[in-house]
Formats: structure tokens, sequence, C-alpha cells
């Protein structure tokens, strides 16, 4: 994928290392994830915003277009929104109402497409799009912070700080479905696209546009309840809220479902870190721009708050790794004999997995030179790799999985804890859960994600086949057919597998989620059981009309006391 | 009302799961329906014959019981998509000028997606004929069709798979949406909704994930 760097000295991380799920469910955001990649662009190409429509009545219901001009095409976020009764609101999949839903439409809608759109994206999954609509999404609002807010705006006041953080955005979404989903356009229409090249660039966008329309509705309602009196909010109060999503295991199966894309992801990560790690010296404005980052870093910590007792106890380390990164910076020289890689090493032994890939992500700060052109790297035509090679030897496949699954073949499968668990489709709703193998009736229904197992299951076919091409194997094996073509991409796609079991009694979903939330650039990762979690995305960034002036890409981390964006 | 691609793969992909095929079959058959769907050929329609008429089948008896001199079923007809994944399989042989040659067939327009990855495997063009049709598929993605009514059978005695030097200079057309029948889909939504699991209660709030509330 990526060309050698000739500066790189260090080494790639290994797979075995990065790619267990503990790991990978502490990532964090970082200068690669999509909605920075998307705000750099937006800001670079000089992108202009307008409120085409906003149409809503004193009960909050109506509808909405804002449209994004980028240098070639323009794209619309058309927004309903709804007055939908407390006992309809949530956030689960199996909900069939919402307070907004929302499409991102490809041009600027005719007032019939708008028509088209009222009649189904308000039903979601029971509606239809088209290939005019390159996305689907809905949002609740935060019952927390809703009414507080119009109540603080429309006697004239401003909400308190201390009353956003705790919650950290107005509405959430629940689903934010792309890619021909529900009859809306397939990703290869738009990919040639520079705009949409990158993965998740038209979610994003919708995403951000969403942000936009909430706050601008929050207003609108105070306003519509106290004309004389409502006051909008303060701009850099507003920047506070971001957009909140409830994500749940709708998305854990995309990790395993398209593995040379999460390799690509995780291969431009690990490049970025090792070029860095790999630098002789640094300036003082570079180590500078480190602490800077750092101390924010230390400070987005505190806000970040769980109930779930997993995420409290990450928590706890990682507000612990920050006072002792903090610490270690007091005196640690970052400036030469390979500073990073100095600090990287001190990491290994000093900061819990939560530190270590959090500091992998604050390296990456202010080096945007050497990290920010890999985002280029990010996406994957996966209809390149998906064909078999079914002349490949016996031996070299063997050969393989002993590689790459070393792991799983030291696994005894036959204990319940190990295939405690069964993924399958529920008939109801067609999405992704999770049941028990050994309590439930669902084993028949067992979808295909647990490379480990069925990797383990094929080698002890494979130990006793005879030499020759694979062909005869496939022919003879069909049930190991899936697996072959997952090695083969792993082959060449280093970071392609998760080397855990996806499938134990011990398993938690919630690392694969934030593995892929992290890369959308999504933070304060709040886990609600074991397998769903709600995030804060876009919290800080500058709004569309902020972002001619304002700060494209340092926005993640709060802001010190005395900075500003 | 038309379909997106990744529709067509994903509805055509649980149906031959939930027809009986392994999953990584089921794969290469979703993939399959969404390249005839993408060339204005009635992929959907095909698979759906397919499924209806061997339901129940093993798959040993299927597949090609001996793959010599010509492939051909223990119990009357092959297979496309099992036949199929085996001809991409030995993309390399067919290259080396080691053609294939199927006894009857059932649904031989089901072996194009099939032989169009051969071709891009062995960087070489390949020709697929049976009865009164022949295709010719290069790396690159084009396609020389040469069709009857032919085309579209439910089945054929022989097919003909080999290496080509033909030069094929016009590119199919390929199309961003599919159209499917409603009847056909409704057939394909019968044999995916065996994939399904039927719900209880207890899945109903475990299996998504229950704890805390959703609606604050």
């Amino acid at each position: 994928m990526h060309e050698p760097n000739p500066d790189r000295t260090i080494a790639l991380r290994d797979p075995n290392v990065v790619m267990r799920l503990a790991r990978l469910g502490s990532f964090h955001q970082s200068r690669l994830s999509f909605m920075r990649v998307l705000l750099r662009r937006l800001k670079s190409e000089n992108w202009t915003f307008e409120q085409r429509k906003f149409d809503i009545d004193e009960h909050g219901v109506g509808r909405a277009v804002y449209t994004a001009h980028g240098p070639e095409r323009s794209y619309s976020l058309v927004a309903f929104a709804n007055d939908l009764p407390p006992e309809k609101r949530s956030d689960r999949v199996i909900a069939t109402e919402w307070d907004a839903t929302f499409t991102l439409f490809d041009g600027i809608p005719t007032e019939d497409d708008v028509d088209r759109l009222s009649r189904n994206v308000p039903k979601q999954e029971a509606g239809r799009v088209s290939e005019k609509e390159l996305s689907l999404s809905r949002a609740n609002r935060s019952v927390r912070l809703w009414d507080y807010v119009v109540g603080q705006l429309a006697s004239g006041n401003q909400p308190e700080l201390e009353k956003i953080e705790a919650v950290g955005y107005l509405m959430r979404t629940t689903a934010v479905y792309g890619s021909g989903k529900f009859g809306a356009a397939d990703r290869e229409q738009s990919a040639h696209r520079p705009e949409c090249q990158g993965p998740f660039q038209i979610e994003m966008l919708s995403v951000f546009l969403t942000r936009a329309f909430v706050m601008d509705l929050v207003e609108h309602m105070a306003r519509l309840r106290a004309p004389d009196i409502a006051v909008p909010l303060d701009p850099a109060l507003r920047r506070r809220f971001g957009i909140g999503n409830s994500t749940g295991l709708g998305m854990a199966p995309f990790l395993l479902n398209h593995p040379a894309l999460i390799s690509n992801w995780i291969h431009a990560r690990e490049e970025a870190l090792s070029r860095i790690r790999s630098l002789p010296v640094a300036s003082e404005d570079e180590a500078h721009a480190f602490r800077d980052i750092a101390a924010r870093a230390d400070l987005h910590s505190d806000y970040w708050t769980s109930e779930h007792p997993v995420q409290v106890e990450k928590l706890k380390h990682l507000r612990a790794d920050m006072d002792a990164l903090a610490a270690h910076l007091e005196t640690a020289d970052l400036i030469s004999n390979r500073p990073w890689d100095r600090l990287w090493h001190w990491s290994e032994t000093a900061l819990s997995l939560e530190g270590q890939e959090q500091l992998a992500s604050l390296l990456m700060e202010p080096y945007g030179d050497l990290v920010d052109g890999l985002s280029s790297c990010m996406s994957a035509d996966e209809t390149q790799f998906y064909q078999i090679d079914g002349s490949m030897r016996v031996s070299d496949l063997k050969a393989l999985i002993e590689d790459l699954y070393d792991w799983a073949l030291d696994i005894d499968w036959t204990s319940r804890e190990a295939q405690a668990r069964v993924w399958y489709v529920s008939e109801e709703k067609l999405e992704p859960r999770m049941g028990e193998r050994f309590d439930e009736p669902i084993e028949p229904y067992e979808q295909p994600l647990c490379p480990g197992r069925d990797a383990a299951r094929m080698y002890s076919d494979l130990k006793n086949f005879e030499e020759g091409p694979i062909a005869a194997f496939l022919l003879r094996h069909p049930e190991h057919r899936h697996v072959v073509r997952r090695a083969q991409i792993a082959a060449s796609h280093p970071y392609a597998e998760i080397r855990d079991n996806t499938i134990s009694s011990t398993v938690m979903p919630i690392d694969l989620l934030r593995a892929k939330l992290s890369f959308f650039g999504a933070c304060h990762f709040d886990p609600r059981s074991d397998r769903w979690v709600r995030i804060n995305m876009f919290q800080h960034a500058p709004f569309p009309h902020e972002l001619a002036s304002g700060n494209a890409d340092g926005w993640t981390y709060p802001y010190l006391p005395g900075q500003s964006a | 009302m038309t379909w997106s691609l990744n529709e067509v793969d994903g509805l055509a992909r649980k149906a031959a799961r939930g027809s009986g095929l392994s999953w990584g079959l089921a794969e290469d058959a979703g993939k399959a329906v969404r390249w005839l769907a993408s060339a204005g050929l009635p992929g959907p329609e095909m698979l759906a014959g397919l499924l209806t008429r061997n339901d129940g089948a093993a798959y040993d008896a299927l597949c090609p019981t001996e793959v010599g001199s010509t492939w051909s079923a223990r119990e009357g007809q092959l297979c496309p998509l099992i036949s199929g994944a085996a001809i991409c399989d030995r993309a390399a042989d067919i290259a080396d000028g080691r053609g294939i040659a199927l006894g009857a067939t059932s649904f031989p327009m089901l072996i194009l997606p099939f032989v169009a990855g051969a071709a891009r495997l062995a960087d070489q063009p390949i020709e697929i004929s049976w009865a009164g049709t022949s295709a010719t598929l290069t790396p690159d993605g084009r396609v020389e069709f040469s069709e009857d009514s032919t085309c579209r059978a439910e089945q054929t005695d022989a097919v003909r798979i080999q290496a080509s030097t033909m030069q094929v200079t016009t590119p199919h057309p390929r199309s961003d949406r599919a159209e499917i029948p409603e009847d056909i889909a409704g057939t394909l939504g019968k044999f995916a909704h065996r994939t399904y699991a039927p719900d209880t209660p207890e899945s109903r709030l475990a299996g998504a994930g229950a704890g805390l509330t959703d609606n604050d």
C-alpha cells in the first residue's frame, strides 16, 4: 500500500501486538481520523455552506436543507424534524420514529425531491431512497439537555458549561447508513470524486451538517417560544456541543467483513507512528506543540465520563497515564537522540493500553506534513482482492495459516468458553446480534465472524490433504472457502485480521466498535453495555460558517484556559 | 424502483447461503449476481431459478464429481456457482491451455462472472460458450458477447471454457443500478430469510445489548 519511506528506520508495530481486541478497544482519534480529514479538505478547498430551507413550526415539526458547495459539486443535508412523544424515543435499532431524520442528497434537491424524501426518510429502514441519495440517518434529542438549553435561551440566558459538558451534545445520531443501503447510491458511484475518495467522507459530511442543523434548531425553538427575549448561544459555548452517536452491534461485523480496508486504516496509522519514532531530532517548536497537545489531551480525559465499569476502570488508568506523561515531560529531552522513539519506549512500560494508544495519536499532532498525506492510502478497492488464487499450493496455505493464526491454533476450540457466543442476524430487525451458543437455538444461523476458529478448523483438514494447488481442496471443502479468501487477503495486508477470539465468553464487542469509531474521529467513548456505546463527534469543531476563519484541524482536544479556536 | 448493486450483492449472498451453500460460495454468488446485474443481465432471475430448482439438494449431488476431461455431477446437472468457483480457482490451468469442459449444467449464465474473474486472475482473455451463446472476457473487464435465447437457458448439455486470443475492444456497458422483478426479489428474499434467527423476548433485549437507559 505505502511506498517505503526512506526516512523510516523504526519498523512498523507487529500485527500480533496491534490487532488484539484489548488494544483496538483502546484506540483514540488522530490526525488520520475521517472527520479531521474532511474538515481539512473543506477548509483548504474553501467550501461554502448555505441554509437553503428552514421551515420548522413551534412543535418542532418541519424540514430543512443545508447545502455544502465544493469546487466541483454540491451536497445537501435534507432534514426532517419531528415532534416525538417521549415514550417512542429510543436509540435502539428497534425504534420506528425519531426526533429528526436525514439524508445526504447528491447535489441540490428540487422541491419534488424533498417531497419524495419526506415520504421515505422519516421511516428510515422502512422507507426507500434512491441513487440521488448518499446516506440515510436519524437522531434523537438528549432529553437531559435539550429542554434545559431551549429553556435557558428562551429566558435570555446561556446554558451552564458544566451542564453542557455532562452530556456534550443536543442530539444523538443512532445510525448513519451509507453505500447502497435502503436504495441509496453505492459507494462506487462517488468513490472516484476527490472529496469522496477517503473512507466515510460522505457520512462525516452528513454528521457535520447535522450538528449545524441541530444547533440552529435549538436556537429556533427558543426564539419561537420567546421571540422578544430569546438569545442565540454564545459562539464559544456553542462549539462545546458536538453531535452524539449511539452505536450497537450493527457496526461490529464491518471490521471483520472488510479486512483489506481495515488493514489500510491501521497500516496508515502505524506508518505515521513509525515515521515519527524514526525522527532523529525534533525542533523546539515541535516539542512545544507536543507538550501543548499532551496537556489538552489530559484535560480531555477529565471531561470524558462513563458509567460502565470497564470504561470507568480504563478512564482511571488513562488519567493516571496522562498524569505520568505530564510528569515525564517536565524533564524529558524531546529534542535530541530520537526523542519520540525514546518516549514511545518509555510508554510501553509506564502506561496502560489506553495511555499508549493515546500517545500514538498525540505524537502525530505536531507532524501534519509527515502524517496527513497518509490519509490518501486509507481506502481500498476491495474487488481487487476478492478472487481466490486457486493455484496456491496446499503447503503454502498451511504455512500462511500457521503465520496468521498461530494464536488460534493454540486455542482449545472444544471448550465451551472458547466458542460461547454466536453472531447471528435477527429475523425481526435484520441486524447483527450476539447470543449464547449453549443457551439459545441460534447456532444454525451463525454468521462467519470468527476467523480464528474457522482457520483452526480448516487447518486440521489441510494437514491431511495431499499437496497440490488448493483448487482441489476448495472443491472438496467448500466450507473453508471464506477462510481461504481471508487468509489470502491478509497475506498482503498485514493488519487485515484481528488476532483474537471474537466468539469467546469474554469477548467485548465494544472493542470492535471503538476501533472503528476512533478512525471516524469519535471521542468520549461511553459504553452502555458490552455491546453498544455512545460517543461524541465534532465537539469543539468550528461550524460550517466558521470554517473559513476557524481552526479546521486542531479542535479535537479542548483548549487550555486562555487558548481559543 | 431500482436496487443498488450492494443490495443485489447482499440479497444474492444471503439467498445462496439460505439455500444451503457454504459462506464462501455464497459470497461468490453475491458478487456473481452483482456482476451480471451491473452488466444488464438477469442475474437475480437466474439465481432465483437455480436456488428453486436445487432447493434441498446436497452439495455432493451438485458439484463436479471429477474434474477430468468433462466435468459432471453425480445426479444430473452441475450447479453453475460451484462449478464457476472451481473454474475461477483453475484460472492458471485455463491460461496454460488446459480448457475446461462441463457436461449438463443448469443456468449457465451464472458462470460468466467467474470466467471474468479467471481472466483477471490469469491476465488472459478467456472464452466461454454453450449452445448458441459465447462470450470472451478480458483481464481489464471487457466482454464480447454473442448471444441468442440460450443465454438465459435453464440448462444446457455442454459448456466449454478456454483461453482466447481474441481482441475485445468494446467495453460492455455497465450500469450503477439494477432492476429486480418483484416475484424474483420475493423468491430470493424467501431464501435469504432462512439465514435470520427467529427472535425471542430474551434475544430482543440481550442480543443487541441491553444495559443502561437509551432515552436520556
